[in-house]
């Protein structure tokens, strides 16, 4: 390549990066993103989510009819018809099926013990899972959680702050000694290995789960997590996860994490504790709202009147 | 020509760098002093701050047109205020009164007494303005309400200021009600959720907040603000910088939507869209918040609000504060609000009140409406002159 077709190439470079950037902002009305902090980090600052099944379940699975289902006709698990508690919403609580998220052998590696109390888990989701009770979520679950959560990437800490809850947790690239409690959300602490953020995460009750399939550890868990950006609009987000009271071995689930595109994207109020008082105290009302006890069973009212001039129910007579 | 070339890219160089000053340069702000601007060059409000010192909202009427305590008046405060037993002082065991005490002198942890007179800065008499017509209104319906729920209690018996305005009688039939607003604070009834205050439900925080402590973390264009109010409460909040129009009105917040911009060192943050269930001393969906945060130097945030609602008040008030650096590890637990995750005290009074009903119904307890869950004492060992409380 001669010198002046070499110029010619830079400059003709400069100029499509002009353009694309320019483009860019245009179609996201966001300030141009620079893909480097000034002091030269990858920067990751803004509104993220990711766009997968992980949180219904980490593993591979089949789709199902229902968030809640109960034996159908048939006595095989994959001819289960949708339960009360979410028979109302027909196709809206469908569960979608998924390759999993989970690395190598796609093995959740229980110990025979932690098999068992996760199969357990599966069966009284409704009751054990600490998201339907708007319980922070702990890391990693609050990553792949369904909802845009947003980095804001300073220079010696980086807040994560999630819409589910509002829950939050503040990485430190700066020396800070964990707290002297177990915690929800865990104490993370981060470093920048090259391009990808390193965050080991500790100090972890054993409250929390990793998904609505009833996967879950003990306090002895311990995640490493690495953020490393693959475009300036997408991550690959890895976790291994640790815990010799669960696990037999570490095991790692991986994902993208996408960047909301949208130009005035924010995270918006996701006030659960509000919305989940009739969930977990409904039964307690003195005058019973939706659900009520009947004896040692909890009775959830789905009844429903169906408006006149509902076409299909009017066809076949109700 | 490669010579040139460099030259050419020097240039370009040079250009973008004095661009990029200009563009980062606020206009007419001071120098910076150390440590007081981000590596991106904005004023760097970051950290774990909270006011160190305890000033009263409004300045008490004793105090008239004094805006400011001596030395000696502070540590003639602080001596007399020392001496108040608080909650320590139990009276009657396992009487609701002692119940209602049950947070004592240990969680009440005081501060030392300020410099000034009122957080409130304008109007000048350091005065919350008087209420709009229509919000007395709604302050006195709400309050005739609630001594209606008290009415049969030993409380309104006795005579006890938290029954002032009220009589003692026979249970209400108002008790069968539903709450004149979206009730906020504690009612004398335990029928749901609903009727308990927002601290029992695990929801206290409010915007504007003049105590706890809050983490700034900030990035380009973003403030994020954690905020700890204590009873294991709190909630992180996110100021855009980069967007000037609120979001849609349809649209609504517990704590708003702020949107800030820089005015030389100052975050200056405008806040609306509030949600009909936020309660800022009886101001709700139409409240408007100017919020300005100025760091003053290295271990002094300045915070200063103008309040807003003239549905609420007369006219807008200001309160200004300012807030002290604290460290990181005395601070390291105060970041993760659980208060919810160990919620058995709302269920607790819920199922607590079906269980005497219950008894009451079976002849075996007295009547549950006679009972006061919503009076908060604990001034027996006198009053602190700051805080009105004990």
């Amino acid at each position: 390549m001669s010198r002046r077709s070499l110029i010619a190439a830079v400059l003709a470079t400069a100029v499509v990066t002009a353009a694309v950037s320019v483009s860019v902002t245009r179609l996201t009305g966001q300030s141009a993103r620079p893909t480097r902090t000034g002091d030269g980090k990858p920067n990751i600052s803004g509104v993220w989510q990711v766009n997968n099944e992980a949180n219904w379940d980490l593993q591979a699975h089949d789709a199902r009819p229902g968030a809640v289902t109960q034996q159908g006709v048939y006595p095989y698990a994959y001819a289960q018809v949708p339960a009360a508690p979410v028979l109302a919403l027909g196709a809206a609580a469908i569960v979608p099926g998924s390759i999993g998220v989970v690395q190598g052998d796609r093995q959740i590696p229980y110990t025979a013990a932690a098999a068992a109390r996760k199969t357990e888990n599966g069966a009284h989701w409704v009751d054990r899972d600490p998201e339907l009770k708007c319980y922070l979520p702990g890391i990693p679950r609050a990553t792949y959680m369904p909802y845009p959560f947003q980095i804001v990437q300073s220079s010696n800490k980086i807040q994560m702050i999630y819409t589910f809850s509002n829950a939050a947790r503040t990485i430190h690239l700066d020396t800070v000694a964990g707290p002297p409690d177990d915690t929800w959300m865990g104490h993370s602490v981060g470093r920048w290995d090259g391009d990808t953020l390193v965050v080991d995460v500790t100090h972890f009750n054993d409250k929390t789960w990793f998904d609505r399939a009833g996967n879950f550890h003990s306090d002895a868990l311990h995640v490493v997590e690495r953020f490393t950006p693959i475009s300036p609009d997408a991550l690959r987000y890895e976790a291994t996860i640790e815990d010799p009271k669960t696990f037999t071995r570490p095991w790692t689930i991986a994902m993208p994490i996408y960047r909301r595109l949208e130009p005035e994207v924010q995270l918006l109020d996701f006030p659960c504790i509000d919305f989940t008082e009739e969930f977990m105290y409904g039964h307690l009302r003195r005058q019973q709202l939706v659900k009520h006890w009947e004896s040692d069973t909890m009775a959830v009212d789905i009844r429903r009147k169906v408006p006149p001039g509902e076409q299909l129910f009017d066809w076949y007579g109700k | 020509m490669r010579k040139r070339l460099l030259q050419v890219l020097g240039v370009v160089g040079v250009i973008l760098a004095v661009i990029v000053l200009v563009k980062v340069a606020p206009a007419g702000s001071a120098t910076p002093g150390p440590g007081t601007r981000t590596a991106w060059g904005d004023p760097d409000l970051q950290g774990i701050w909270t006011d160190e010192y305890q000033t009263p909202l409004q300045r008490p009427a004793k105090y008239a047109t004094k805006e400011a305590f001596t030395d000696e008046e502070r540590a003639e405060l602080d001596r007399q205020r020392a001496a108040i037993l608080r909650r320590d002082q139990r009276v009657e065991v396992g009487s609701e009164r002692d119940v209602a005490g049950a947070y004592n002198a240990v969680f009440q942890s005081i501060k030392h007494t300020g410099k000034r007179t009122s957080l409130v800065v304008d109007p000048p008499d350091g005065r919350i303005p008087a209420l709009t017509p229509e919000a007395k209104q709604r302050a006195d319906t709400d309050r005739q309400f609630r001594l209606a729920l008290l009415q049969a209690t030993q409380t309104c018996k006795d005579g006890d200021a938290a029954c002032a305005g009220g009589k003692y009688g026979p249970p209400s039939p108002r008790r069968a009600e539903v709450a004149p607003f979206y009730n906020t604070g504690r009612l004398n009834r335990s029928d749901g959720p609903e009727d308990r205050s927002m601290t029992e439900r695990c929801m206290a925080a409010v915007l504007p907040d003049f105590g706890g402590y809050r983490r700034i973390v900030q990035a380009p264009g973003t403030v994020s603000i954690f905020y700890d109010v204590g009873q294991g409460q709190g909630w992180q909040r996110v100021i855009t910088l980069d967007q000037k129009e609120h979001l849609p009105s349809t649209v609504h917040q517990r704590f708003g939507d702020s949107r800030g911009h820089w005015e030389g060192n100052t975050l200056v943050v405008d806040v609306t869209n509030f949600s009909p269930k936020s309660d800022f001393m009886g101001a709700r969906e139409n409240l408007h918040l100017v919020e300005r945060w100025t760091r003053v130097d290295a271990k002094t945030l300045e915070y200063a609000v103008t309040i807003e609602d003239p549905t609420t008040w007369t006219k807008s008030w200001t309160v200004k504060q300012e807030m002290n650096r604290q460290d990181e590890q005395a601070n390291r637990i105060y970041y993760e609000p659980r208060c919810h995750e160990g919620n058995y005290g709302l269920p607790a009074l819920l199922s607590g009140t079906r269980a005497e009903e219950a008894a009451f119904a079976a002849g075996k307890g007295p009547d549950p409406a006679t009972k006061d869950s919503a009076t908060d004492f604990g001034t027996e060992g006198g009053v602190d002159a700051l805080t009105g409380g004990g």
